[in-house]
């Protein structure tokens, strides 16, 4: 072939896995940010020393970035799957959003007294929070022919306006002076690893869930039509796979893990609802399922990484008073250098 | 709800719809060449961020030519990756809407704020009276007591119009969105066609967010677009990629927009979250409702490569 | 052109060709798919770089030009697939590019002078007209249109009659002796004998990227030009052994309509596939093919009529069950339909049984039991391959198809349907797949084979059908064919009594 043209939608699919693309961007990106350090007249490696120590100096900071990368996995891992099928699920914000809201309303609403039935019950109502709000996106785009990618985003808006008016009326703590819901019942709080640190069971959760995803995508006749969907929508049909059962059925899963997510970080951090608690975590997790190369247990050391990174930014900010915002810059960076070096080296990808 | 309330909701309705309006003239430039304008958002934000800069250092000339650099350069950043690296559009956008959030969050601070969140005032742009038309009874000084930026949103789709439908840029640009290979065989360089949409693009939208800062704010909070430019985005796919029908879903959008903020005016039996809802909801059932659309430029979103291999 | 050499990869597409045009004068470049003639002229075209050599236009070199620099200099090119821009109008796709419309663009003027010009050369165009509205014929006039507006002096044809209908050909060779006339040159690629003869006044063979022969037109028989392009005779008639044809029908189609856009839509189709036949279906691209065999696929649903296999009725079966029931389906395309490029070989060779043993069980795929599937396959169908872990898209096309071949017909199907299933192969491969075809007709199943090369169709087919605006206008006998008739047909001229 001369010339083609090609969908980028088919070859966002072929992420290589283990590539060294990813470490690449990464490290574009770090240079830029130390240049943004010196524009703001401080020493880059005096600030990324600040960081380091800031991430790793202790075992409460390590946990504390763990903590923080538990729903980012969860979420990410979800985001990965549509990914690898083709589908771009942009709703991470509001299935999140919507899974804690569900969490939080099976908790109080109907509170058991069995510690582990209660947690059960509450994860799984988190999960079906989630993945209903992501059907309810994959039922419009697959009917409506509408783009993924505006209905998910749109629906992220309602979502978190949603949370924000279930704790103005019914969930809301009366006299709070913020919306937020009351604490939830002592059963479905999750274990504490390390207290005082908010780090708990729920990142063996969100380690199982990559797991069983790596196990879904390379290992079942499930995960075999999610990656020909991917790769190529006509083929799949080809092979007897009912496509729009592929799309509804990745956005499902990842509705489900994004609102897994929510449920727990509320269940495990918070104890409560509070709104807006899931702010950019669904953004963060495309940026960290484009880092770990859409492979599911690549996504444990991107997501660890990204827990680090914020810590780490935020002691930065702390002691050298560089804005911790340079981890929006360093999470857009990742992405668009990943995104420029997959697009050119797809002609070569597997799936 | 009697006449002065309505006006006044009108009033409302073409503040919000003007950096709306800017944010969708851009758009339709990125996207009637082939690249899908989702990173819109993150070239407003952008653009407000330069006109803040620009203004408070240099004054507001200086803040609106800020705020068309920033926003085109946030174009070229995109540009950079979907065009000549031929990333997927969508997830770019959505990268660079991040990358715009967290970039001027931290160049605020820095060139603003001395590293804290900074305290900027900013004089708004004072409304420009076009004589005799404003002393029109009832609508007059609601249409012609505006500020200038909002005169030059009503009047971007005239020239946007002329150029993609009478001028060989234009005619090549939606060669570039509908078939690239056309544009190839005859010697242009639909790559290159794109880029400068994008950027162009970026510089427009930018503009849309100097009119929030300038105009409309006085100042420049953390992603103060937020969503303006999915909104903008809604609007171009209802406006069906034309400039008059696009600035009138936009008008549609700001009016749903506005009556959040006026619905304690208007008693209306609902929470004010549910009323912040109306603008993303009906933008998702106006496009749901129209579905899938075969007027979308035929090329759009997709790579364009030249040479062997 | 002096020395051209142009590599892909591996791949010598040209190696040291020379070829010479005159003005007045019509030279054909003639050669089987893959010998090099496209190359040569997107060299010529500048759409390419040559490796090596160089060009001499009126007496000017010509090195490192673009396209742009080859119109400015007089040479246009038409290539195969259209470049137009089907939104816009006839007269929007003659400005396009051309600094002569204007930096505002003189809408009226550029009318006129297309009428003007469409009347000098009688191409009969309307500069108002939406080109997506044109048949495939008018389109290419449009090209050769704006070829013209510009000054050509050189026009290059890349296979100009693969779309046409016989009498859109002698349109375009009566468009083709006017340019002559009027003193411009023309090259004229295409793998069509008769053309040349008809049509030229030099040719120039190719084969492999090289030169395998030149001469002046009114020197070269066609058996001549056969040899030349041709190494060696692939056209040896093919095992028929008589097989009865008796039996019920594997395949009953029975008013099959299918909705869709000119040219991929079918209306009213019937037919019968005896155990132990093959019905080739000829046509001209673009006629309902892909519509009918889809259809019959499971990958579109039609509007009215109905399919039935070995007696069932599978009208609204899906893929997955047709497949089951013993329908195999051999698609054009394998890029991004029969193959999935980025797969192993072993999961090609799977991917319409992955539900199945050995390569899963319960849902979960069994690695061992696809790798050693996949091992017996490659050695039964002698695929050339470094093993099954391979990527599909490192294959050759011909490779690639054995792929297709060894998973649909492994599978022991009762019903074939095969859709340009030799198209972009080498002689060889070619030959592989219509002994496949024709192995399992003698082996007493039905094979639906739909191909636009006639010769391919006449060669397999007991039955010969022909479909023109989607319709099944006629299915004759092999005995009782005349190629007259079925070109006629072809074209949408009725003749032939309908012997279903």
């Amino acid at each position: 072939m001369t010339d083609a043209t090609q969908t980028p939608r088919a070859r966002l699919a072929l992420l290589r896995p283990g590539s060294w693309r990813p470490l690449a961007g990464l490290g574009l990106a770090f240079a830029i940010a130390a240049a943004l350090i010196a524009i703001a007249g401080a020493n880059p490696l005096t600030a990324f020393g600040a960081a380091l120590s800031g991430a790793f100096g202790s075992p409460g900071q390590v946990a504390t970035a763990l903590t923080k990368a538990t729903p980012y996995l969860l979420c990410s891992t979800g985001v990965a799957l549509c990914f690898r099928a083709g589908v771009i699920n942009i709703g991470g914000e509001g299935q999140i959003a919507l899974g804690g809201l569900a969490a939080t309303a099976a908790a109080l609403a109907w509170p058991i007294a069995d510690p582990f039935a209660a947690t059960a019950a509450a994860l799984a109502a988190g999960a079906l929070g989630g993945l209903a709000w992501a059907a309810l996106a994959a039922v419009l785009h697959l009917t409506r022919r509408v783009h993924e990618v505006l209905i998910t985003l749109l629906m992220n808006f309602i979502a978190l306006l949603m949370v924000g008016e279930t704790l103005r009326e019914g969930l809301g703590e009366v006299g709070a002076g913020f919306p937020q819901s009351p604490l939830l019942p002592r059963a479905v709080w999750l274990t504490r690893l390390m207290p005082p640190t908010s780090l708990n069971v729920g990142v063996f959760i969100a380690l199982a869930v990559a797991l069983l995803a790596a196990l879904l995508l390379w290992r079942t006749t499930f995960g075999f039509a999610i990656r020909a969907t991917g790769a190529s929508r006509r083929a799949a049909a080809y092979a007897g796979f009912s496509v729009p059962g592929v799309v509804f059925g990745v956005m499902c899963l990842g509705g489900a893990t994004a609102g897994l997510a929510g449920a727990v970080q509320v269940m495990g951090v918070q104890y409560r609802l509070i709104e807006g608690y899931s702010t950019g975590f669904g953004f963060i997790s495309v940026a960290i399922a484009l880092l770990g190369g859409l492979d599911p247990l690549l996504l444990i050391p991107a997501s660890v990484f990204f827990g680090f990174l914020e810590t780490g930014m935020a002691a930065m900010q702390r002691q050298v008073g560089v804005p911790s915002a340079l981890v929006g810059v360093i999470e857009g960076l990742v992405m668009l250098t990943v995104l420029a070096g997959t697009a050119s080296g797809a002609r070569q990808a597997r799936v | 709800m009697d006449w002065a309330h309505l006006l006044d909701l009108l009033a409302a309705t073409i503040r919000i719809a003007t950096p709306l309006a800017f944010a969708a003239m851009g758009g339709i430039l990125s996207e009637r060449a082939g690249v899908f304008a989702v990173g819109l958002e993150g070239m407003m934000l952008s653009g407000a961020c330069g006109a803040a800069v620009g203004a408070v250092l240099l004054g507001p000339a200086a803040g609106i030519l800020g705020a068309a650099l920033c926003g085109g350069a946030m174009g070229a950043v995109i540009a950079t990756v979907t065009v000549r690296h031929g990333a997927d559009n969508m997830v770019t956008g959505i990268a660079a809407n991040i990358l715009a959030i967290g970039l001027t969050n931290f160049l605020v601070r820095v060139l603003l704020g001395h590293g804290a969140s900074p305290r900027i005032h900013i004089d708004l742009l004072g409304p420009v009276r076009i004589p005799l038309l404003a002393d029109l009874p009832g609508l007059g000084p609601l249409l012609f007591d505006q500020p200038w930026l909002t005169y030059m949103a009503a009047l971007v789709p005239l020239p946007l119009t002329l150029f993609l439908s009478r001028s060989r840029w234009g005619l090549t640009l939606r060669a570039a969105g509908e078939n690239p290979l056309a544009v190839f065989a005859v010697g242009g360089d639909p790559l290159a066609i794109r880029f400068r949409a994008v950027v162009a693009c970026g510089a427009v939208a930018g503009i849309g967010g100097a009119v929030l800062v300038l105009g409309q704010v006085g100042t420049f909070t953390d992603n103060m677009t937020a969503g303006r430019g999915y909104l903008a985005l809604a609007a171009i796919i209802v406006g069906r990629w034309t400039p008059w029908p696009t600035i009138a879903a936009c008008l549609l959008f700001a009016a749903a927009d506005a009556l959040t903020l006026r619905v304690q005016v208007f008693s209306l039996p609902v929470s004010s979250y549910v009323v912040q809802m109306l603008p993303y909801a009906l933008a998702l059932a106006v496009l749901v409702g129209l579905g899938h659309s075969a007027r979308l430029p035929a090329a759009a979103g997709t790579t364009f490569r030249r040479g062997g291999g | 052109m002096r020395g051209i050499a142009k590599s892909y990869g591996a791949v010598r597409a040209n190696a040291g060709i020379d070829l010479d045009v005159e003005a007045g004068q019509i030279v054909g470049l003639l050669g089987e798919n893959g010998s090099g003639k496209s190359t040569l002229m997107k060299v010529l075209f500048g759409m390419v770089k040559p490796d090596a050599g160089g060009i001499v236009y009126k007496g000017r070199e010509l090195s490192g030009h673009d396209p742009r620099a080859a119109l400015a200099a007089g040479i246009g090119m038409i290539h195969q697939h259209f470049m137009l821009v089907e939104a816009m109008t006839v007269a929007e796709n003659v400005m396009l590019g051309w600094d002569a419309a204007g930096r505002w663009l003189k809408r009226g003027a550029m009318a006129t002078a297309v009428r003007d010009t469409s009347a000098r050369f009688g191409l009969d165009i309307d500069p108002e007209a939406r080109v997506g509205d044109l048949s495939l014929g008018r389109r290419q006039r449009v090209e050769i249109l704006k070829a013209l507006m510009r000054g050509v002096d050189l026009l290059i044809l890349d296979e100009p009659t693969s779309n046409l209908t016989p009498g859109e050909v002698a349109g375009l060779f009566g468009v083709l002796r006017q340019l002559k006339a009027q003193g411009k040159g023309v090259v004229l690629i295409t793998h069509k004998l008769h053309e040349i003869l008809e049509i030229t006044d030099a040719v120039v063979v190719l084969r492999d990227g090289t030169v395998s022969g030149r001469r002046p037109t009114r020197d070269a028989s066609a058996g001549d030009l056969a040899r030349m392009m041709v190494e060696r005779d692939v056209t040896a008639a093919l095992p028929r052994i008589a097989t009865g044809r008796g039996g019920a029908p594997l395949l009953s189609v029975v008013g099959l309509t299918v909705a869709g856009s000119a040219g991929d839509a079918l209306d009213d189709v019937s037919f019968d596939l005896a155990p132990g036949e093959v019905l080739a279906v000829a046509g001209i691209d673009g006629n309902g093919q892909s519509a009918l065999v889809e259809a019959v696929a499971g990958l579109r649903r039609p509007e009215a009529g109905s399919i039935a296999l070995l007696g069932r009725d599978v009208t609204g079966a899906s893929v997955a069950a047709r497949v089951r029931a013993g329908l195999a389906y051999i698609p054009a395309d394998r890029g991004m339909t029969s193959l999935v490029q980025g797969m192993s070989i072993a999961e090609n060779l799977a991917l319409r049984d992955i539900g199945r043993a050995p390569h899963s069980r319960l849902s979960w795929l069994r690695r061992g039991g696809m790798d050693q599937e996949a091992r017996r396959r490659i050695r039964d169908f002698a695929i050339r391959t470094a093993g099954p872990a391979a990527a599909a898209r490192d294959l050759s096309g011909g490779n690639q198809q054995k792929i297709v071949i060894a998973r649909e017909m492994d599978r022991r199907p009762r019903v074939l349907v095969a859709f340009q299933a030799t198209w972009g192969l080498d002689p060889g491969a070619a030959r592989f797949v219509q002994e496949q075809v024709m192995a399992m007709r003698n082996a007493g199943h039905a094979v639906l084979y739909v191909a636009s090369e006639l010769d391919e169709v006449l060669a397999l087919g007991d039955r010969i059908g022909v479909l023109c605006g989607g319709r099944m206008v006629a299915i004759v006998p092999r005995e009782a064919v005349d190629l007259r008739e079925i070109g006629l047909m072809m074209a949408g001229h009725p003749g032939g009594e309908v012997t279903a």
